[in-house]
């Protein structure tokens, strides 16, 4: 299948006031078939948006280069412009304007004008389901709204690839599975490249043909669910909630070897939720076993006799979360 | 260029449509050009203070240089062209010769208050007692005599007065001579006389109190209502003291667009940088423009004089709104937030614009005042401005000014495009 987009060894460098550097992308490839959904998985501060923002044009990579429809985002960045569309995380809008006007400006930007930019306009609304609304201030829209009209602003030039960095994030559940629910419809009604970066694990499954996983700056792994969750084995997940205790790797090692189906502990201890915060995470033992649900008697009583005081437990199948905790040692949400 | 005018149109109409802005760019403007426009009217400080006066001595005697003398002492504030011309061309010759038709030129236009032209057999004349007559060329009403005029009225009327004495005295000692039968006097001994008297009688009258006090506020640009010169003066300086505020409010709105994600949306556009740079530089000079416009239309409603040199008058107002742009777009890379942003505003505005003489003329504080006050931008479009509107100037009496408010501008963006943050 044709490429749509192309990276190679993109890297971005940024200069801290001290002087020093920080290196957000480090290196990424990346291959994004015509047609496919491709979403870029980590948690925040991987360096999604660093990266998608290098392949839209947005931020000047340091390093590297992307080609979008085989134009060179850095070499021949109008070409590349022209075949995407772009919704950022942020709601991009101009709060004083009415969803109409917003979308009747950004269509000019492409271009469009007269009855051509009117009608399209109108089939954006229409699509996002804000043709009541159109005439009203974005400022007086709701969270879910606002982003919808987002979308609707990211299509107007009928792309053949669009990005989507976290298009869900603070809205409503109804919002949220409504914008899903038009992802979908862009590529199976309209054919559409879609590129979405979510840190949320649920999202990525629900859409995603492919998926990359990023953490500090690099894709860690790369492919399509099946292929990923392979790579941690068909182990399942049994995640307990512990009381707040000391866990020595002694323990874990002794609990590994006693209980069978064990094949690996990961001990998290809480966590202050922030610098200005009192409350913490809870501590967090996740066991991989196979056959997690027979094993999960003999690990319980196990975990007690070692005076490990239980507070809750979950058995979880095989999927990016635990591809992401088997890679990084941490949790998505961590 | 159809993009960079499509975001400018979608700026300016995001501008207007938000009406917190409409007080700074309308309503407070102009009413503080109507209020500082009619006080300074009404106490003579709208106009200018040295009245520009072209001399040409086709005499070059002692007389004739006893007249130029007086007339500098008359009135403080001509300053006699050539003669009286300083460092900083106040004359506005250039260093080129002033002929005869030059000054005519220069005169006709407005330009300068005057020409006075003493004519070759002045100082003869009036030895002989005989009729002469000064050349004086001015666009003032002859039947409102000016100051220039008056003082030239009255530095003429000593001269003749002192003419007519020794005139009366030559023919008193021939009438007594010849009466008593004496024998003639000698020439020579008659001429040191009647040179004495004549040097004497001058003194006597100069040393009278003056019965005119001359003031410029009276000058012959000065219509019928005093406070019509003060929006010469109001008009042009509250204009540039809110294109400053309007211009440099563009620092808050940059940030806003960077928080708000839109000018990162502009950025995802098949758009170069330089289109939206531009666009953003259009937007912040259309507004500094549209703010001189309001003001000015005032001032020309009020009577407002605006010179004879629209398209001058319109390079020095383009000049300083981009001068003023340059300034906004090299302070907006550092500008951390929208609170700061404002506050640099106040700072800035009200600190240049009185430094530059917008509130009122610079030629009214000390002279080391007015060269400080040359590190502000306003002082340069103040000048210009005074230049085609005080005294009549042309495109060419401009250029300098324009000259350095475009340097700086150049400068200041060379900073800013530098150091724009897109991300």
């Amino acid at each position: 299948m044709q490429l749509m987009v192309e990276a190679r060894n993109l890297r971005k460098t940024y200069k801290r006031p001290d002087g020093s550097t920080i290196e957000a992308v480090k290196g990424v490839d990346l291959e994004i078939r015509q047609g496919e959904i491709f979403s870029l998985l980590g948690p925040n501060g991987a360096g999604k948006t660093t990266t998608i923002s290098m392949i839209s044009g947005l931020v000047e990579p340091t390093g590297g280069d992307a080609t979008i429809g085989g134009y060179s985002i850095t070499k021949e960045p109008m070409a590349a412009k022209r075949l995407m569309g772009f919704v950022p995380q942020e709601i991009a809008l101009y709060p004083e304007l009415s969803a109409r006007q917003n979308l009747a400006f950004f269509g000019r930007m492409y271009g469009l004008g007269g009855k051509e930019l009117s009608r399209r306009v109108d089939e954006l609304l229409e699509f996002v389901d804000l043709s009541d609304r159109q005439n009203d201030r974005i400022d007086t829209f709701s969270g879910g709204m606002k982003r919808r009209i987002n979308l609707a602003a990211g299509l107007l030039n009928s792309p053949p690839l669009i990005y989507m960095d976290e298009p869900t994030v603070g809205i409503d559940p109804q919002s949220r599975r409504r914008i899903l629910d038009t992802v979908k419809l862009l590529r199976e009604e309209q054919g559409m490249t879609v590129l979405y970066t979510t840190h949320l694990m649920e999202e990525a499954q629900e859409l995603s043909d492919r998926v990359g996983i990023m953490d500090h700056g690099e894709i860690i792994a790369i492919g399509t669910q099946t292929e990923l969750t392979q790579q941690v084995g068909e182990e399942d997940r049994l995640e307990f909630i512990i009381g707040a205790q000391e866990f020595e790797e002694s323990l874990a090692e002794g609990i590994q070897q006693e209980t069978a189906g064990v094949t690996r502990i990961l001990y998290n201890p809480p966590e202050q939720v922030s610098d200005d915060s009192s409350e913490s995470t809870p501590s967090r033992l996740t066991v991989f076993a196979k056959r997690g649900r027979t094993a999960l008697p003999q690990l319980i009583q196990n975990l007690d006799a070692a005076g490990v005081e239980i507070q809750s437990v979950a058995v979880r199948e095989p999927d990016l979360e635990a591809v992401f905790l088997a890679l990084t040692g941490r949790a998505l949400r961590d | 260029m159809r993009s960079i005018l499509t975001i400018i149109l979608n700026d300016l109409k995001i501008f207007f449509s938000q009406r917190a802005n409409l007080p700074g760019l309308l309503i407070i403007p102009v009413l503080l050009t109507l209020v500082i426009g009619w006080s300074l009217g009404q106490i003579g400080g709208g106009g200018p203070t040295r009245l520009r006066v072209d001399l040409i001595d086709l005499d070059q005697t002692s007389m004739s240089a006893k007249l130029i003398e007086d007339l500098r002492s008359a009135n403080d504030a001509i300053v006699l062209c050539p003669l009286d011309n300083d460092a900083e061309d106040f004359c506005r010759l250039r260093e080129e010769p002033l002929q005869l038709e030059r000054a005519i030129e220069r005169a006709r236009t407005g330009r300068t208050s005057a020409l006075i032209v003493i004519p070759a057999g002045f100082a003869a004349a009036l030895e002989e007692f005989e009729i002469f007559s000064v050349d004086y060329y001015s666009l003032s009403d002859p039947m409102q005599p000016g100051p220039v005029l008056q003082s030239l009225n009255a530095v003429l009327q000593r001269a003749s007065t002192a003419s007519m004495t020794t005139g009366v005295a030559a023919a008193l000692l021939t009438n007594l001579t010849a009466a008593f039968e004496l024998p003639p006097l000698e020439t020579e001994t008659l001429d040191g006389f009647l040179g004495a008297l004549y040097l004497r009688s001058q003194e006597m009258l100069t040393e009278q109190p003056a019965p005119v006090r001359f003031r410029v506020a009276d000058a012959e640009s000065a219509s019928e209502d005093g406070s019509m010169n003060g929006f010469n003066q109001s008009a042009p300086g509250m204009g540039s003291l809110y294109v400053m505020f309007t211009v440099l409010g563009g620092m808050a709105v940059l940030l806003r667009e960077r928080s708000q994600w839109t000018l990162q949306r502009l950025m995802a556009l098949p758009l170069s940088r330089a289109q939206i740079l531009g666009a953003k530089i259009g937007v912040y000079f259309s507004l500094g423009m549209i703010q001189y416009f309001i003001v000015f239309a005032v001032g020309a409603a009020l009577g407002m004089d605006f010179g004879s040199s629209p398209a001058a008058l319109l390079a020095v107002m383009a000049a300083f709104v981009l001068c003023i742009t340059a300034l906004t777009f090299a302070l907006a890379p550092w500008i951390k937030s929208e609170g700061q942003a404002r506050g640099l505003v106040l700072l800035l505005s009200l600190s240049l614009a009185p430094l530059g003489g917008a509130w009122w003329p610079l030629e009214i504080v000390p002279e080391f005042m007015q060269t400080l006050g040359h590190l502000s931008p306003v002082a340069w479009a103040m000048d210009g401005f005074h230049d085609l509107i005080w005294y009549n100037g042309g495109f060419i009496d401009v250029l300098p000014e324009i000259g350095v408010l475009i340097s700086a501008s150049v400068v200041l963006f060379a900073i800013g495009i530098r150091r724009f943050k897109y991300e």
